[in-house]
Order: C-alpha cells, then structure tokens, then sequence
C-alpha cells in the first residue's frame, strides 16, 4: 500500500543547541493505520510529531504528504489533519461547547452539520451534561476529553494525537481509546504517542521506537515481536532503550 | 467571514469573563478621572474663590497694617482672621496644630517704614522734576523690617508663589497710594483728591485672559477639558493588561499552536482581537465623554464641551485606540508570562504617562524630559485631543500627532509580525 506520509531523514537541532534533537529519522505512514510512536523521555516524539504538522520547522530532511498518491502540500492537508496536543490547548474560560464552535467553525465546517457534530462528539465522550460549563472546572480525565473532541470536530483523514491519556482515570482512558478504534475503524489513519505501553500494545498495530533523536525500529508490532522474540512490548520497550533514567 | 464571526465572538467572550480586565478598562478610569478633576477643580477654587484661609498679627504701631488688612479682605481672595499679640512661635504652633496654612506678621514700624519710603521716592521725584533741592536723605538707603510670612511644610512652592506675588501687587498698589499723598503733602496741597487715591487700589487694571484657539465655539479651558481626555487616552493604554495578558495566556495554553495545524489563517485570530479591542477603547472614550458631559455638572464640575471638529475627534480616537491595542499587541506578543506582560504593560503605561504629560502638563517639565516624552504614545495622543478640546482641532494642528501615531502602529505591528514570524505563527 501507498503512504500517505512520507518522512525522510528528518533532523533538528533547536536552536542554541549542540545536541540533535533528531537525527536523520524516516519512516513512512499508510492509510489506516494505527501508528505509536514511542521512546522515553527527550526521545524527540513531540518534537517529530510537531515537525509533521508544520508546528516547528525541520532542520533538514522532508516530509511529504499524499492524497490519492498524489504529493500534496501540508497546507492543504490541513482540513482533513487532526492534531490532539499533548499540552491543552483551548480556552479554559470557555465551555466545551464554546471551544467546539469556535475551533468547527474555523474549519469552515457549516452551522448545521458542526451543531450535529459538537452534539455527537460531546455525547460520546460524555460531555453533553456540561456542555455549557467553564473547562476551566473540569478533572484532567474531562479536560483531556475536551482537547481530543477539538482535534477531531473536523472528522480527519490523519489524527496525531501526543499522550492522549497522560494524567487521566481508567474511565476516561477507555472512552478515549474506545472512541479511536471507532474513528480507526471509519477509515482515520492515527498517530499517536504514549507512555503506556500496554494500551499501545493493544492500541497500535505499527510501531516507532526512538531514542535520543534516532530512529531504533519501525516495522508492524507483530513483525517487532517475531524479531526480537518477545510478547511484551513494554519489555521489547526496556530491551532496546535500557533501564538507566531519562531526565 | 464565519471563521472571522466565530473568532470576534471567540474574543468577545474571552473578554466579558474577564471580570478583573474589565473593571481595570472601565472602572478604574472613571474613578480616576472624577477623583482628579475634581481635585484640580478644587484647587482652581482654592485660589480663585476667597477660599485661601490667611492668619495675620498684626503689630504694627500705625494705622498702615489696618489698611493692609482691609485691601486684602476686599481683594475677595482671601478669608482673613485676625490675632492679636501672637509672638512667632505662637503663630507656627497655630499653622501646625490648626488647619490653616498660612500667616502674616505685620512688622511694628510697618506704617512707618512705607511712609519714609514713599517720603523718599516723592522727594526723588521732585528734586528731579527741579521743584526741590537735592536732599541726601533720599538717597540713603532705607532699612525696612520684612512683612513675614508663616506657611505650613506641606504648602506647595508654587503655591506660596503666587500667595507671596499676590500680597506683592496689594503692597504695590497701598505703596503707590502713600506716595502720591507725599507727594501731593511736598507740594502743600493738603489733600490728595479721594478719587485719585482709590484709583490706586480699586479700580485696577484688568487683565482679560483668551485662550488661543482657532474654533468659532468658545472653550473655556477648565479642569474637565483637560482631565477627560488625558484619563480616557491611560484608560485606552491600560488595557495593556487585559489584552497583553490574554495574548500571553492565549500562546502558553497552545490553542496558537493548535492553530497552526488548522486551515485558518493567524492574521484573523489578531484582525478579531483588534476589533474587539477597538470597540472596547472607542466604548471607554464614550462612557468617559458622556460621564464629562453629563455627570460631572452633577458634582459641581464643569461640563465637557466636545470639539466642533468631530471627524477630527472620530480621527484621533481611531488613532489613539488604535495605538494603544498596537501596544498592548506588542507587550503581549513579547512576553513570556502573564505576570510580565501585566507589571511591564503598567509600568511602561504608567511611565508613559508621566512622561507624556498625562499627569502633569509636559511644559512645567525640565526640556530634556520634554524631550524624552516624545517619545511616548500617550503625549501624541493627549496632543491631539488638546488640539480637538482646547486648541479648536484645526487639521495642520492634528497633522503631527496622526503621523507620529500611523508611525507608532506600523512600528508595533512590525515588531509583533517579526515576533510571530520568528516563532512560527504566521
């Protein structure tokens, strides 16, 4: 099958920085996928994350995005991009159902159709009771709810989600899990990454380990397991990053 | 133009929950502005309403102190009160225990001293006029005990000066008034003729003020003219803190960041937030005009008379808005807290206040401040409301401050454009 991301020797340096943040990493993304990236902490997951969406400027390499496997500019993929950050980003003053409106409509999404999406996106996650509460009093476990319903009121055909359960209860781990697979399964290729391993396990069917700004393995999570003859991949995750702390 | 609706009302919302920016807009101005019109009102009265409260002891041996005393009370300056035998300490003791401010102390030969003067003078006079011979007591210098004046520490310099300048031109007029009598005694005409005496004291010259202006409507400058629109130009400015504080929030809560991976251009997201903002500074000059115009007669204070230039008026206040989002635009895009875009917009603000004239007038100001205050929005500003509410608003006199604040917009805009770009907004 076709990718419809292409990353190819993709390098950054910060700026006043020595050290690459990443260095020389390429892999590629098909269409429906579920892709996890992961690597302990300063691996450069954010920061490649970030390069793909246009948020900062690569230092070198490229990314290529393709629509009907034809190259097609980031700048025009970004209606049909979905970007779930790690960090919230909306407006904490403002109700979900405020937040939904003004993000749907900058997506150009009409009236109608964007009340009908808010309605849905907030009921599935189960917002609807506080639709018109300030998220500035939600839990994390809301909150987080909140910054994915954002990055998916414009149905993406690509959703990159940072840590999307990082901080939040079981509960609403398994409705935000629960929800991917739905969006998966309606055909959204998903990116994401985490630092839980066994939802990624469970969640990811490809994988890409990094550390240190350097690409350590990118293949399917069974061909991951045939290779290094492992079930586990938090184990699999400690075996090719090691055990010493990342601070 | 749904994006451009959405992210106005997005603004606009952001705005109304912001309960502590908007009592900074729009309260604290208007209790600035009464509070310090009517304390420059107050002032105004002090000085021209027989409200300045004067002590004086008087000991002089004749009947010249008296006389003194009575062209003070008449003058309508003054509310004199009179106390016998007060030695000099007794008269500070009173000026610090009591509320009153100042005192005289009419010397003992008081009379006598203003009347050898005027012996003097009136013999110079006619020895030069050839009708005496030359007498060497008239050039012998004369020693004359000093009237002394007691004022509380607190007294303002300037204040005493023009006290001090005041009892001058009354002494001015009772010595002129001695001398003619001398002069009429030297030649042995008994009296002096009464009208002419009263000429000296009563009916003194008048000086008519004008103030120079080119409207045909007659504005009288007065402490709502020039209040009114110096506190509307710091209420613009001082929403610094609001809206430099909610571009900060706005950038570390990363919906700028979201905003980069969604088909929208960041140029709306600042269009919005100028409009809104434009509104609420145009919404602050208009409470603040009408609370000039209609409220203000209420206390006792002059109402505010708009320019007849009203286009003018509509031209500065765009400008002035204008500047002052640009500004707070600016302070916004550059910090990196809150907290830093809220103490250093205020501190900057209120910098540029002082140094623009807002507080006091730029002209008592040493040159080199002067100078330095150019430099400030805020002077521009009140340059050209001056112009519009005291000077008549004719448009060559509106010319410099429109150019110095396009200049100022297009500067801050560039910077924060340079900023954005720099970290990948745009």
């Amino acid at each position: 099958m076709n990718p419809i991301i292409e990353i190819s020797s993709v390098s950054k340096t910060y700026k006043g920085s020595l050290e690459k943040s990443l260095d020389d990493v390429s892999f590629s993304v098909t269409k429906g996928e579920k892709i996890g990236i992961f690597g302990p902490n300063g691996a450069g997951k954010t920061t490649l994350i970030s390069i793909i969406c246009g948020i900062i400027p690569k230092s070198d390499g490229e990314v290529q995005f393709y629509q009907d496997d034809s190259p097609i500019l980031l700048r025009d993929m970004l209606p049909k991009l979905g970007y779930v950050p790690q960090d919230f980003s909306f407006y904490e003053e403002l109700s979900p159902y405020q937040n939904l409106k003004y993000f749907g409509a900058l997506y150009d999404i009409p009236q109608k159709k964007l009340e009908e999406k808010i309605d849905h996106l907030l009921n599935v996650l189960g917002l609807s009771k506080v639709k018109h509460k300030k998220v500035v009093k939600f839990s994390g476990g809301m909150k987080r709810r909140v910054n994915l319903a954002i990055g998916i009121i414009n149905n993406p055909d690509i959703l990159f989600l940072d840590e999307p359960t990082v901080g939040v209860d079981v509960q609403s781990k398994n409705a935000i899990i629960a929800y991917l697979e739905e969006l998966n399964k309606n055909g959204t290729t998903i990116v994401y990454t985490s630092h839980h391993m066994n939802e990624a396990q469970e969640f990811c069917n490809q994988i890409v380990l990094i550390d240190k700004g350097t690409l350590i393995e990118s293949d399917s999570l069974d061909n991951l397991f045939k290779k290094y003859d492992e079930q586990n991949l938090e184990h699999l995750f400690l075996r090719l990053t090691g055990i010493e702390y990342r601070d | 133009m749904q994006k451009l609706i959405a992210s106005i009302k997005k603004e606009f919302l952001l705005l109304i929950y912001d309960k502590v920016g908007l009592l900074l807009m729009y309260l604290m101005p208007i209790i600035l502005v009464i509070i310090i019109t009517i304390v420059q009102d107050s002032t105004f009265k002090l000085v021209n309403e027989n409200n300045i409260e004067l002590l004086i002891v008087n000991n002089d041996e004749g009947n010249l102190g008296d006389t003194l005393i009575s062209i003070l009370e008449q003058s309508g300056t003054f509310k004199i009160e009179e106390k016998d035998g007060f030695t000099s300490k007794e008269i500070q003791k009173q000026l610090l225990n009591d509320n009153q401010m100042l005192a005289f102390e009419i010397p003992t030969k008081f009379s006598e001293n203003l009347k050898e003067k005027a012996r003097i003078l009136s013999t110079s006079m006619l020895t030069e006029f050839g009708l005496f011979e030359e007498d060497s007591s008239a050039s012998t210098p004369l020693s004359i005990s000093p009237l002394k004046m007691y004022y509380d520490p607190v007294l303002q310099e300037n204040f005493r000066s023009s006290i001090v300048n005041s009892i001058y031109s009354f002494l001015g007029a009772l010595e002129s008034k001695l001398m003619v009598e001398d002069l009429y005694a030297q030649m042995g005409i008994e009296d002096a003729p009464q009208q002419m005496e009263s000429q000296f004291t009563e009916n003194r010259m008048e000086i008519q003020q004008i103030s120079a202006n080119t409207s045909s409507n007659q504005i009288i400058p007065n402490s709502t003219q020039h209040n009114v629109p110096a506190w509307s130009i710091f209420a613009m400015f001082f929403m610094v803190i609001s809206l430099g504080s909610n571009i900060v929030k706005e950038r570390l809560s990363g919906s700028f960041v979201r905003l980069q991976t969604i088909p929208a251009s960041f140029s709306l997201v600042l269009m919005s937030k100028i409009f809104i903002y434009l509104i609420v500074a145009i919404s602050q000059l208009a409470v603040i005009f009408l609370l000039g115009k209609f409220f203000f007669p209420l206390l006792g204070l002059p109402s505010l008379t708009l320019p007849s230039n009203l286009l003018g008026l509509f031209v500065i206040s765009f400008l002035s808005a204008f500047s002052a989002i640009s500004f707070a635009m600016l302070v916004g895009t550059y910090a990196k807290t809150q907290e830093q875009a809220s103490g250093f917009g205020a501190i900057t603000v209120l910098i540029f206040a002082a140094i623009g004239g807002i507080w006091v007038p730029s002209f008592v100001m040493p040159e080199y401040l002067q100078n330095i205050g150019k430099i400030s929005p805020l002077h521009w500003c009140l340059d050209g409301y001056y112009t519009l509410f005291l000077k008549g608003g004719e448009w060559n006199l509106l010319l410099p401050t429109i150019l110095f604040l396009i200049i100022f917009i297009f500067v801050c805009q560039i910077f924060i454009y340079l900023k954005l770009k720099i970290q990948n907004y745009i």
